[in-house]
């Protein structure tokens, strides 16, 4: 039972995140790929907060959100100054970087890690409050954006992608909602990674590298991207893969790359031949418009 | 009677092209003014820079008595400087109405802030967009295309679209890039009785053309441009008879 | 500590250990410079041909040279199997710079899963002796592989300016860098100038990774590191400057070895990062064009 527990978190925390990364990558046009790194921020946070000070979960989530979303400033504000391409290296540097510090910190664990997050819950109930809480928390990411992007923010988006000089001309700050969503996006993968924490107890610096980014951009790739539901799809699809290799009883070592082989190859498939992801974006939500 | 767009002394070069060369000029509420000249003079190039788009090396925009030097293209748009462009650059996944909607000098639905604790504020702004939208569309006798596609539209009604969500800006400025090019017929006297009403509801316009007989018809007043620099400015009837300008225009 | 013979010794170590990485940089500016594409797929070109030299010596026994040419023949054809059936079909289909940048990085995630699969996650040097003869230059220590990889970059690099210089492809190549839609008018095809500018990545690719190779032990996963170094010099040296990027490596990498005095070494990995962000704070345009602006 605790294996199905930790599959159904899994898949949650993995909604909340590919969801967060599609509404940065696919609706608003940006181009990023250190989204690992705010699920990190959010993770270390809420651990470091719950190991030192006892902090309680919620709180610790909501500390985890809050760090994600400012240190997303971090890269935006200088970047989005300036041009599209400087977002993306600016945010595999802030990555590697940032996690260049985690790894040699006595604070965080250095190398091997931060180990020791208390549990919020024990016992028999563990499994089920997490996956509850877990599931919750990606429903309402994916209420939250689909709220976000039906509404008239949402039409601003979409004209912002559409022709964003022209977006301008009317008066409208792209830059500012640039940064907004980017912040928004970081912030709920800060919320992610507090509920890994919590549930895991342990955070290995390694599992936030760009291989991490690859698996994410798989989710919301092969999901479809800029569609609210594609990267649910997407992130349940690549979690369930694989399980499924599990079967194959295959050694260890073939394991993770044979998986990681996998999941490139379907991204490069997609890419080709079916560009929209499973689930194409669906048509902006009609205007409510009164006939005179 | 103060102008409401002030061009002082403005210059700009790209490398050794220059595209603008110590303009001056002054457009007043209601005028019409044409802005004529050979491809290539400068005349898109001199919208760009009023908008903000590209950067001015020296010289003055003010709106209205204030100085738009060091704003930023949404700023100036904000400031009541409409356009649009020869190209349209409708948004071409939404509706016509969606894109006028975004597109009023002050969008409520744009600032998160506001969509999370005034929910209702934005909401009642919203609405009011949307009639305003409708208002426009009607009197374009586009009312009936409301919900259709932008890219199902042809060329000459995407056209009367683009001037459409430039009107959603009720500023005092009304910049024309070419809105005849392509547009014929029923879209053609829309778009002159349209441009015609905004005017003598006291809106100063500046129409780039290259349809002469347009340009005669509405304008009051032109300036002739040619590499950047005003070569001439009067009546349109004057410009057409000089002889030198007719040989930069025309070729010879 | 400040010695000047110890200063100098780190001025020629660091010096030597930036041929590499010149190499890689002068190949990812290249490509950014011609192709306006950040090529990240380059650390799976760097994978490939580090491990088909790997196997051509290790497992076949083959010579040097042979190695040498195998692992060029087998990442070149990776590379142009990559621009043919990958990067030909997105710039048809107009796509967007973010699917360029998917497309590209996991090309490199996908290469080095399955150099993992076929090679393990062992780290492996190109040879199994990686230590190189040094001899005494008056204080300086000098080995072989020094010699090597600072010789090998002139010479390239000198190659590649004189074929950009004088040769007619290179001209192309700077035609298609300057507006290929311009240079497509005069008869220029932007296809076969890619092609070209991918096979000359490739050689300093190879080239590279033969000397990083024959001194570091490499994991298939390590090429991804290597390249952030070049993305990072390139946009030091100002996008798409391809001699500013080279100087960008230089520099970076004299700045890297220099840091031993002053920094301790487990905080070296970070040197690169803080520049990324100095640069983009305040140089956005790459640090030349900045002074020149200022």
């Amino acid at each position: 039972m605790e294996y199905v527990y930790s599959i159904l978190i899994l898949v949650g925390i993995y909604v909340v995140l590919a969801s967060s990364f599609n509404l940065i990558i696919g609706k608003a046009g940006l181009v990023s790929i250190a989204h690992p790194i705010f699920f990190a921020l959010g993770a270390y946070t809420s651990g470091l907060l719950a190991i030192h000070f006892g902090l309680n979960p919620f709180a610790g989530a909501a500390a985890g959100a809050a760090v994600a979303g400012v240190f997303s400033l971090m890269i935006s504000l200088p970047s989005l100054r300036v041009s599209g391409d400087y977002l993306l290296i600016t945010s595999i540097g802030f990555q590697l970087g940032l996690l260049q510090v985690i790894k040699n910190l006595e604070l965080t664990g250095s190398q091997g890690g931060l180990s020791n997050i208390p549990t919020p819950i024990a016992g028999p109930q563990r499994g089920w409050v997490f996956s509850a809480v877990a599931l919750a928390a990606a429903a309402a990411t994916v209420l939250l954006i689909r709220w976000i992007v039906r509404g008239p923010y949402g039409r601003a988006i979409n004209a912002m992608r559409d022709d964003e000089l022209a977006f301008v001309a009317l008066g409208r700050d792209a830059t500012r909602i640039k940064i907004v969503i980017f912040a928004v996006g970081c912030a709920l993968a800060g919320v992610a990674g507090a509920i890994y924490a919590f549930y895991f107890q342990y955070l290995s610096p390694d599992q936030f590298e760009i291989l991490a980014s690859g698996t994410m951009l798989t989710m919301v790739v092969v999901g479809g991207m800029g569609s609210t539901w594609g990267p649910v799809v997407g992130a349940v699809l690549l979690l369930a893969l694989p399980q499924a290799i599990t079967f194959l009883r295959l050694p260890l070592s073939y394991m993770a790359p044979l998986q990681g082989m996998i999941f490139t190859l379907l991204v490069i498939v997609f890419l080709f031949l079916r560009p929209q992801g499973l689930v194409a974006p669906e048509p902006p939500a009609p205007l409510r418009h009164k006939k005179p | 009677m103060s102008a409401v767009l002030q061009l002082e002394g403005i210059c700009k070069r790209f490398g050794g092209i220059v595209v603008a060369d110590d303009i001056t000029l002054d457009l007043e509420r209601g005028q019409i003014l044409g802005l004529i000249g050979p491809n290539g003079a400068g005349k898109t190039s001199l919208f760009n820079i009023i908008t903000g788009v590209v950067p001015a090396d020296a010289g003055d925009i003010r709106v209205n008595g204030e100085s738009a030097a060091g704003r930023g293209v949404h700023e100036r748009a904000r400031m009541g400087i409409a356009r649009t462009w020869q190209n349209m650059r409708l948004f071409r996944t939404m509706t016509v109405l969606e894109n006028m909607v975004v597109a009023p000098r002050q969008y409520a639905g744009e600032s998160m802030a506001r969509l999370c604790f005034r929910p209702a504020a934005v909401r009642r702004a919203d609405g009011e967009a949307c009639e305003q939208a409708a208002a426009i569309l009607e009197r374009m006798q586009l009312g009936h295309l409301a919900d259709s596609a932008v890219t199902d539209l042809p060329y000459g009604q995407q056209k009367l679209v683009g001037l459409a969500r430039a009107l959603m800006n009720d500023g005092p400025c009304l910049l024309l890039d070419e809105p005849m090019a392509g547009v014929e017929g029923h879209a053609y006297e829309t778009m002159r009785a349209v441009v015609r009403q905004e005017a003598q509801a006291g809106r100063a316009v500046c129409v780039v053309e290259h349809n002469i007989s347009f340009i005669k018809d509405l304008c009051t007043s032109a300036v002739f441009m040619s590499a950047g620099r005003i070569l001439e400015r009067g009546r349109i009837a004057d410009l057409l008879a000089s002889k030198t300008l007719a040989e930069l225009y025309f070729g010879t | 500590m400040f010695d000047p013979a110890v200063l100098a010794q780190i001025f020629w170590t660091g010096l030597a250990t930036s041929s590499y990485m010149v190499l890689f940089t002068i190949a990812f500016a290249l490509v950014l410079k011609v192709m306006k594409l950040w090529n990240f797929a380059q650390a799976g070109m760097m994978a490939i041909a580090f491990y088909a030299m790997y196997a051509a010596v290790n497992r076949f026994a083959w010579p040097t040279a042979a190695a040498v040419v195998f692992g060029f023949a087998i990442a070149l054809a990776a590379t142009l199997a990559f621009e043919i059936w990958g990067l030909r079909t997105l710039r048809a289909r107009r796509s967007s710079s973010l699917l360029f940048f998917i497309f590209t990085l996991v090309c490199s995630e996908f290469a080095a899963y399955v150099l993992t699969l076929a090679f393990g996650t062992e780290p492996v040097p190109l040879f199994p002796e990686i230590l190189s003869p040094v001899r005494l230059v008056g204080q300086i220590a000098v080995s072989d592989w020094d010699l090597l990889g600072v010789g090998m970059t002139l010479v390239l690099g000198t190659a590649l300016a004189l074929y950009l210089r004088f040769s007619r492809d290179g001209q192309f190549l700077l035609a298609v860098s300057d507006n290929a839609e311009l240079a497509e008018l005069y008869g220029i095809s932007a296809k076969r100038v890619y092609l070209v500018t991918f096979s000359i990545a490739t050689v300093f690719v190879c080239a590279g990774m033969y000397l990083y190779g024959s001194r570091t032990a490499v994991i298939p996963t390590a090429p991804l590191q290597l390249m952030l170094f070049a993305v990072i010099a390139t946009l030091l040296g100002g996008m798409g400057s391809v001699t500013g990027g080279a100087a960008a490596a230089v520099a970076l990498s004299l700045l890297q070895s220099y840091s031993v005095l002053v920094i301790p070494s487990r905080w070296q990995g970070l040197i690169l990062y803080v520049f990324l962000f100095v640069t983009i704070l305040f140089f956005p345009g790459g640090v030349r064009r900045g002074f020149k602006g200022a």
